[in-house]
């Protein structure tokens, strides 16, 4: 009991602590800014790292710090979410975070709960989904899965690919028995084989490669449609606030991304997401075959706001998030457009049409 | 005296004693005897309006602070908001689904853990042997909580219904254990040696004389029994599972309705609630038969 009073009172003190030192930077007149950049992921292990996406090496290789490297005013805060998309919600709702990396199902999940966001970028896009299954399972397709016990990250990105991929093998989550766990805790179930199989990332190649678990299915080469996307966010709260702040953080990104898409740089950018923990092969091998640019472009084209119209009409049609979210609005592409622009970088990344054909060049 | 005391021995008996010392039946204590009838009358309505004025402040307060914004919506939804969400889950099916299955997992985990700790509690108090060679240990991993033994028993057993079963088990099996142990112990020596002057056997001691006497006792054991394994099921489900009231919560938080969380938690409490009233009542009954014997 005693050490939970303690705590609470801890709590008290320390939130009374913040109270006094935002009013007393509310009241300061030229005021320093913090930019608190949230990440719906984390290193293996809790290595305080992210992967797979543009955002992540804004914080990697320092291009955010040499981006305000002249603003001793303005400092970087970063966190990152085990919790994933649906902790980086939570800390948003608080208030505790202005820029957040996070994927398609989250973000809408937060939207239409009533979060006030922009979306400033594309970072990390058409993301693959991999099924990896306990070798003694039996498991060897998606229609197998009915009645099994399949671990999934409920409320990410994954959980929105994992119910199209069922639709189209005609099934729905009430045909399989699905639990929530997180990537660390799925990953050790399929060891142990409490679970028949699991729904996740690229990083279940390596758990293939060591035997502990096989890979029977991955959208690689499959219906482009069942792949995820991700992105930058930031709160109306901040942008209103800074948006001269906001575009640099944009403009930041954008270089990741030139950086990032540029085939030169390949071995370069998997090294660099490798510092999370997970191995540079398992991007070679989720990257293969495709260029860097159809992965890491930063563009809002009109491929990607009818990604998330569809991404809405389905959350909705399983009951992910109630009623419709709004995409009007949402989107606000100015700041990238001015970046790619200013940074001479048109013709970098190819646009896409709504249907997902390429545009011509008079775009 | 005798006739009182003996009526302690059986339940059938100090009924027909006792009424025949009433006169009507009746088992009603003085207590209940008001002089102010309409007083009387008032009593139970002004103790419920007492019990619910805490209640209703809360909500107050809840519906204030979401019309004035004090927390966030997407933290703390409003009442009206919880009340819609919960109508849905009740409409379409939902509500009723998952509470079946968490009430099942319950009353199996329960009736395994619960009948273990009867005859755990019944061998503890009659024998000081097992007495001695079990409490100690039995006390302290009694001092573990449900969510300690999770890590190793799902290496034992996995994430699937057994862990459930053995975590709710667990949990029904010490209050049950414990309260039985201490009921036939604090069995009067006086009862006993009624036993011995009537030449009882140990069957007929122990199924007339001590487990009657250690009724009450056993029950409130049975009461704290079931209330933790009510407990210990919602932290178990909340771990791993594909349906359960727990399961709901966790659906809620990670889709960020935490207006299901909370519809989930209300009806986790009111079932608890309703449970532990239940038992309460019955238990009352058992403790004023035991008081009107004396």
């Amino acid at each position: 009991m005693k050490p939970f009073a303690k705590r609470i009172s801890r709590t008290v003190m320390a939130a009374a602590a913040v109270l006094t030192v935002v009013t007393a930077a509310g009241s300061a007149f030229a005021e320093p800014v913090t930019i608190r950049f949230g990440f719906a992921q984390v290193g293996v292990g809790n290595r305080q790292f992210g992967s797979g996406n543009t955002a992540a090496l804004l914080h990697s290789r320092d291009i955010l710090a040499e981006e305000f490297r002249n603003a001793p005013d303005v400092t970087l805060d970063w966190s990152f979410f085990k919790g994933a998309g649906p902790a980086v919600n939570e800390a948003i709702a608080n208030g505790q975070l202005d820029f957040a990396l996070q994927g398609d199902l989250p973000s809408l999940v937060g939207r239409s709960n009533g979060l006030k966001t922009r979306i400033l970028a594309a970072s990390g896009l058409r993301s693959n989904l991999y099924l990896a299954v306990a070798p003694k399972s039996g498991i060897r397709s998606i229609a197998d899965l009915k009645g099994r016990k399949v671990a999934q990250f409920r409320g990410t990105n994954l959980q929105l690919a994992t119910d199209k991929l069922l639709a189209a093998h005609g099934l729905t989550e009430r045909d399989i028995k699905f639990i929530n766990m997180d990537f660390a805790t799925a990953t050790a179930a399929l060891a142990t084989g409490d679970i028949d199989a699991a729904f996740g990332q690229a990083d279940y190649l390596a758990l293939d490669a060591q035997g502990v678990a096989k890979v029977v299915y991955s959208t690689r080469g499959d219906d482009p449609a069942f792949t995820r996307h991700s992105h930058l966010l930031v709160t109306e709260a901040f942008e209103q606030a800074h948006p001269d702040v906001t575009y640099r953080v944009v403009k930041a990104l954008v270089k990741a991304a030139a950086w990032a898409s540029d085939e030169a740089n390949r071995e370069a950018v998997f090294a660099e997401w490798a510092k999370s923990g997970i191995p540079a092969e398992t991007f070679r091998a989720d990257f293969d075959g495709q260029a860097l640019g159809y992965r890491n472009s930063p563009l809002i084209d009109d491929f990607l706001i009818a990604a998330y119209r569809d991404q809405a009409e389905r959350a909705k049609g399983y009951r992910l998030v109630r009623g419709d979210v709004r995409i009007d609005g949402w989107f606000e592409p100015a700041y990238v457009d001015r970046a790619v622009a200013e940074l001479g970088l048109a013709g970098t990344w190819k646009r896409y049409d709504a249907k997902g054909h390429q545009q011509t060049a008079a775009q | 005296m005798t006739n009182l005391e003996l009526s302690r021995v059986a339940p059938e008996s100090a009924l027909h004693e006792s009424a025949l010392i009433a006169g009507n039946g009746r088992l009603d204590l003085p207590v209940e005897i008001d002089p102010k009838p309409l007083g009387a009358l008032l009593r139970p309505a002004l103790y419920a309006l007492e019990a619910l004025a805490f209640p209703l402040a809360l909500l107050g307060l809840w519906t204030l602070s979401s019309r004035l914004g004090w927390l966030p919506a997407q933290i703390l939804p409003a009442p009206d908001q919880v009340a819609a969400t919960l109508a849905e889950l009740a409409g379409n099916g939902d509500l009723w689904f998952h509470t079946s299955i968490s009430l099942l997992r319950v009353v199996q985990g329960f009736a395994l853990g619960g009948t273990l700790g009867l005859l755990l509690g019944i061998a503890m108090g009659l024998s000081p042997r097992v007495r001695r060679s079990v409490e100690p240990l039995f006390t302290a991993l009694a001092q573990v909580p449900p969510l300690g033994w999770i890590p190793v028993l799902m290496l034992l057993v996995g994430i699937d219904e057994g862990l459930k079963l053995l975590i709710i088990a667990k949990a029904a099996l010490i209050p049950v254990a414990l309260n039985t142990h201490k009921g036939i112990r604090n069995v009067p020596d006086s009862l006993r040696e009624v036993g011995a002057v009537l030449a009882f056997d140990r069957w007929a001691t122990l199924t007339r004389i001590v487990l009657p006497a250690a009724v009450p006792s056993i029950f409130t054991g049975v009461r704290y029994g079931l209330t933790s394994a009510w407990l210990a099921l919602v932290a178990v489900e909340l771990l791993a599972s594909s349906e359960g009231l727990g399961y709901l919560m966790v659906w809620g938080r990670q889709l960020f309705q935490l207006d299901m969380v909370i519809a989930a938690m209300l009806v986790v409490g009111l079932v608890g609630f309703a449970l532990d009233w239940t038992l309460s009542r019955v238990e009352r009954r058992l403790q004023r038969w035991e008081l009107a014997g004396s």
